[in-house]
C-alpha cells in the first residue's frame, strides 16, 4: 500500500490526539476563553445575564465536553468520542473525496 | 474564539454562513483535486490532533484562557490554506453538534473567522516570511497573525452584533488573543512544523506535491 509511511503518521497522530484527550480535563485552565472574558468586562450587567440565559439554538449530547454525572472520567470519555468522531469523519471525507484511488 | 447562538442575531448569522458557504464549497473541491491515498491519513490525523488540542484551554493570565486553532498549521503541512478551511469546518461541525461549543447558527461566523480568516492570513503571512526568516519563525509569525486578525475580526463582528461596544470590545479581543496567539497558536505551530521538517520534510507542502519517485509509485499502487 503505498500510504504505509503515512498510516504511521496516522497512527502517531491517534496516540498523540487520545493522550491529549486524556489529559485535557486536567491541564485544562477551567477560566473562560477569550471572547468569554471580553463578554464579561466590556458588555453591561444587565444585557450579559440576558445573554447568557438564553439556550442554544440545538442542544448538545455533551454540552462543555462532559457527560453529566460522570465527572473527570465523563470528560475524558467526551473528548476522546470527540477526537475518535473528528478522526471518522475526516478519514472518511477523505476516503470519499479520493477519487484517483 | 468560538461564538455562541446567543451573542449574534439570527439575520446577521445567516450572512457570516453565507459568506463562508462558498470557501467551504472551494474546500472540498480542494479535496477532490489535492488530496490522494496518501494525503488521506495525514489530514486525518491533523484533524483529531487538533480536536484534541482545543479542548485543552491554556492560562494565560488575566483571568483568561486561550486554545490553539490549527487551521496556519493545516495550510502549512499541505501547502494550500483551503485545507485549513476544510479541517476547521469539519472539527467546529463536531464541536457544535456534539458539544454545544460555538453555537449551530453561529457556525458559519465561527468557520469565517477560525478557518478562513486565521487560515488564509496564517499561510500567506507564512509563505512571505519562509525565505527571510525559515520555516520556524515564519510558522509561528503566520499562526501568531492569523490568531489576531481573526480575533479582530470577531471583535468587529460582536460590534455589529451590538453585543460588544467597539473600542472596549477591540481592545480585550486583541489583547487577549494577542497571547494566546503568541503561547497556543504560534509556539504550538512552530513546534510542529519544525518537527515534521525535521523528522518528515517530505510532508510539507512543496515536497508533498512534487515527490516524482512517490507519485510514480502511486500511480502503480
Amino acid at each position: 500500500m503505498s500510504g504505509n509511511s503515512n498510516m504511521k503518521f496516522l497512527y502517531a497522530g491517534i496516540a498523540i490526539a487520545l493522550l491529549l484527550s486524556v489529559l485535557a480535563p486536567f491541564l485544562a485552565s477551567s477560566d473562560p476563553d477569550g471572547l468569554e472574558s471580553a463578554a464579561g468586562g466590556v458588555v453591561e450587567e444587565s444585557k450579559m445575564s440576558e445573554i447568557e440565559e438564553m439556550e442554544p439554538a440545538v442542544s448538545s449530547p455533551m454540552p462543555d465536553y462532559a457527560i453529566e454525572g460522570m465527572g473527570k472520567s465523563g470528560e475524558v470519555l467526551a473528548i476522546a468520542v470527540g477526537t475518535i468522531a473528528v478522526l471518522a469523519i475526516s478519514f472518511g471525507f477523505g476516503k470519499v473525496f479520493n477519487k484517483k484511488a | 474564539m468560538h461564538i455562541p447562538d446567543s451573542f449574534m442575531p439570527l439575520s446577521q448569522a445567516i450572512v457570516y454562513w453565507v459568506i463562508a458557504l462558498p470557501f467551504i464549497i472551494m474546500s472540498m473541491k480542494w479535496a477532490k483535486n489535492d488530496l490522494d491515498e496518501m494525503k488521506v491519513p495525514v489530514l486525518a490525523a491533523l484533524a483529531a490532533g487538533i480536536f484534541a488540542i482545543q479542548a485543552m484551554n491554556i492560562p494565560i493570565g488575566m483571568g483568561t484562557s486561550g486554545h490553539m486553532v490549527g487551521a496556519t498549521l493545516v495550510a502549512i503541512v499541505f501547502g494550500s490554506p483551503w485545507a485549513g478551511v476544510l479541517v476547521l469546518t469539519l472539527v467546529l461541525l463536531v464541536q457544535g453538534f456534539a458539544f454545544g461549543d460555538g453555537g449551530i447558527t453561529t457556525m458559519g461566523a465561527n468557520i469565517l473567522n477560525m478557518g478562513i480568516i486565521s487560515g488564509f492570513v496564517g499561510y500567506y503571512t507564512y509563505v512571505a516570511l519562509r525565505k527571510s526568516t525559515g520555516t520556524s519563525i515564519a510558522a509561528f509569525g503566520g499562526a501568531w497573525l492569523g490568531l489576531f486578525i481573526s480575533s479582530i475580526v470577531c471583535a468587529v463582528q460582536m460590534w455589529i452584533a451590538g453585543t460588544f461596544p467597539l473600542v472596549p470590545g477591540l481592545i480585550a479581543m486583541g489583547t487577549y488573543h494577542l497571547i494566546i496567539g503568541f503561547v497556543g497558536e504560534g509556539l504550538i505551530t512552530a513546534v510542529v512544523i519544525t518537527a515534521i521538517a525535521k523528522s518528515r520534510p517530505d510532508l510539507l507542502e512543496d515536497n508533498f506535491t512534487v515527490r516524482p519517485e512517490k507519485s510514480k509509485k502511486e500511480a502503480h499502487a
